[in-house]
């Protein structure tokens, strides 16, 4: 089953997400990337209901880039936050709305601080040191309460994500084979080999 | 009925013209120059830039804009009327991008804006937009570089080079002497300089130039980086000029010689 | 369990002399799972008046982010202080606009409302989630605690409390009926509102 992590640590935030991408109880691929690089340092993990994901994913990718290219900067952060929990929201009261809980994560390059949001299909939205969507935030979230460093480095932070990892592996039923995990700093995004 | 007349129909005057698509390219011809090079595989637009005010920030005065990560417009005319057609483009560059996941093609957004453009000739309560366009940018997964015009009344068109705006005929008859297939990076940037140095008296600090070079790559040039071009640039003319009155100057040397020897020595 | 309790929380509001207080718990959960434990749901008006807004998270934000449009295009239109009295209507009313598709939320008020004479009246007041409006003397409670903090309320509360009576009063109310209440607690927010100032404290409360 979908889980995705992320967690801040000092001037960076990591986010990381399953590959696999089932259909009922089905794997119909296991190098799926859910992770969306929206701006330079901002990043998303999406999951929730099969092509809702994709859908609002891309939709929120296209204005996060159009706004770019309009003001020819980014939105912080929070500003882009602020905006995806609002699309949600009011999708959430339409006819049809997305079922897609994300993590978005970011580094705001103004004030040199990172940022992590909690949001799920609702619109509700959180900030947080550290998040999980999916079965294997019941682990995750008690694992992280122990281990987790707001100021930790990044190899803290990766042995803090392994942990969560591990342990969804361990623990869980249904838990994923393979994770992309990706860190936002004040370089941008990279991907990381766990 | 009586609605239809007060409203700024864009209609046929007798002898077929629509004279608010004329007087549209009018406007155009009083914007400031635009100038486009297509080189052997890098693409250059360069714009006259009107001086800012003492007190304006001349950042946010901008002739030339980025549909994408891969086109390039510059425009020519009403700078209102420029922002509205550039934001509707971008919007499309990206609903583009979501509906089929590929990137606009040069072509494909020349169109779509020309699409635009005639829209404003042909219906009621509206009236075109006076500015002409020059879009520039490499399609995706291909080496070729683009360069389109658009105008006012929705014609588009691929150039090899071209200039809009004021005095662009005088730029164009330079541009369609001078231009030769396969110019290099530094060829066209030279020669899109010459030919805005036609128009431009003032010089390097009124030209803006922009070069893609691949499908993304875009750089600014500086205003050092003009000037250096734009001093080579008389460096030529002046020793053009010398070369031409030292050649003058050995002609008249030899007729003067032959004319002294024909009257000098009669009695030989 | 209703769609009230999916993100718990709980807000109380208390009137005492020439003095208010408003105070919320901190925890958001999704059912009984625990997402953060710093999600204020008292937010500010105006200078004299705060809002709580206990209920479904999503709505808790979309309604501040409501309530703060309306009340900054309130004083650009009307150059006017906002009292607690025209926003309990503007509350209202805005909140029956969506009588039959509501938003999920049961904001509690607490201010001072300006008299006549010039000097201030504690105000309180809460609506359901429709809007309908509920005014006291003594206290407003609301959210997943609310039959909890009626009763330790109840007890605690006497009129005529000073500031610092006041905060204790309010703070004792809150953490002790939170501690019965597994979808609030993990500390709190209290803001005492005199003419003069508004002070705000964080509490620590049973962590767990």
């Amino acid at each position: 089953m979908e889980c995705s992590f992320a967690l801040t640590g000092k001037d960076y935030v990591l986010v990381a997400a399953d590959t696999t991408s089932a259909r009922s109880i089905i794997k119909m691929k296991v190098d799926e990337d859910k992770i969306k690089t929206l701006s330079p340092h901002l990043l998303m993990a999406y999951s929730g209901e099969p092509g809702d994901t994709v859908q609002f994913a891309e939709y929120i990718e296209r204005n996060i880039r159009l706004y770019h290219i309009r003001n020819l900067y980014p939105l912080r952060p929070q500003s882009a936050a602020s905006w995806i929990r609002r699309a949600l929201a009011e999708s959430l009261r339409s006819r049809q709305s997305y079922t897609v809980n994300l993590l978005v994560g970011g580094f705001d390059t103004a004030d040199k601080t990172p940022h992590l949001y909690w949001i799920d299909y609702l619109g509700t939205m959180a900030t947080v040191p550290f998040a999980a969507h999916g079965y294997g935030s019941y682990f995750a979230s008690s694992l992280l309460d122990r281990y987790h460093n707001p100021d930790g480095t990044l190899e803290e932070g990766l042995d803090a994500l392994r942990r969560a990892i591990d342990e969804t592996a361990k623990r869980l039923v249904v838990s994923p084979g393979k994770y992309t995990v990706k860190v936002v700093d004040k370089d941008g995004v990279r991907v990381i080999d766990l | 009925m009586s609605r239809s007349y007060d409203r700024a129909l864009t209609v046929f005057s007798p002898d077929g013209h629509l004279f608010q698509v004329e007087y549209a390219l009018e406007a155009v011809r009083k914007g400031t120059c635009a100038v486009g090079v297509r080189g052997k595989d890098v693409v250059v637009l360069g714009v006259e830039k009107k001086s800012v005010l003492q007190l304006q920030d001349p950042r946010t005065v901008r002739k030339v804009v980025m549909l994408d990560d891969h086109v390039c417009l510059a425009f020519a005319g009403l700078t209102a009327d420029g922002r509205v057609l550039i934001d509707k483009a971008r919007v499309e560059c990206q609903s583009h991008r979501l509906t089929v996941e590929d990137p606009v093609t040069v072509e494909y957004i020349t169109r779509h804006i020309a699409g635009i453009q005639q829209r404003y000739t042909q219906s009621g309560g509206v009236r075109p937009f006076g500015i002409s366009t020059l879009i520039v940018g490499f399609d995706p997964h291909d080496t070729q570089p683009r360069l389109y015009q658009t105008e006012p009344s929705g014609i588009y068109s691929a150039w090899k080079a071209n200039a809009i705006g004021r005095s662009s005929k005088t730029v164009r008859e330079f541009l369609e002497k001078n231009h030769k297939d396969d110019l290099t990076r530094e060829e066209s940037i030279k020669l899109t300089v010459k030919s805005l140095l036609e128009v431009v008296q003032t010089g390097a600090k009124n030209i803006e130039i922009s070069v893609m070079e691949s499908y993304g790559k875009v750089t600014n040039l500086d205003l050092p980086q003009i000037e250096a071009i734009v001093q080579e640039i008389e460096h030529e003319k002046e020793a053009e000029a010398e070369r031409k009155r030292s050649r003058l100057a050995a002609t008249a040397a030899g007729q003067a010689a032959m004319s002294s020897r024909a009257t000098g020595t009669p009695g030989e | 369990m209703s769609i009230m309790d999916h993100n718990g929380g709980s807000v109380i509001a208390m009137a005492g002399k020439d003095c208010v207080a408003i105070a919320s718990d901190l925890r958001l959960g999704a059912g009984a799972q625990t997402i953060a434990m710093n999600f204020e749901k008292v937010f500010p008006v105006t200078d004299r008046l705060y809002m709580g807004l206990p209920g479904l998270a999503t709505d808790v934000i979309t309604l501040r982010e409501k309530f703060r449009y309306l009340t900054n295009m309130f004083h650009i239109k009307e150059s006017r202080p906002l009292q607690p009295s025209t926003f309990a209507h503007l509350l209202s009313s805005t909140l029956y606009e969506r009588r039959f598709g509501p938003y999920f939320c049961e904001p509690v008020l607490a201010g001072l409302e300006l008299t006549p004479s010039g000097t201030y009246q504690p105000y309180i007041a809460g609506t359901d989630l429709i809007g309908c409006l509920n005014f006291a003397k003594d206290f407003i409670v609301a959210g997943t605690a609310s039959d909890k903090l009626f009763g330790v309320a109840e007890g605690l509360w006497e009129p005529d409390l000073g500031p610092e009576d006041l905060f204790e009063t309010i703070s004792q109310t809150l953490l002790n009926s939170v501690d019965r209440d597994a979808y609030s607690g993990w500390g709190a927010i209290v803001h005492v509102i005199t003419a003069d100032k508004v002070v705000t404290r964080t509490l620590k409360g049973r962590m767990d």
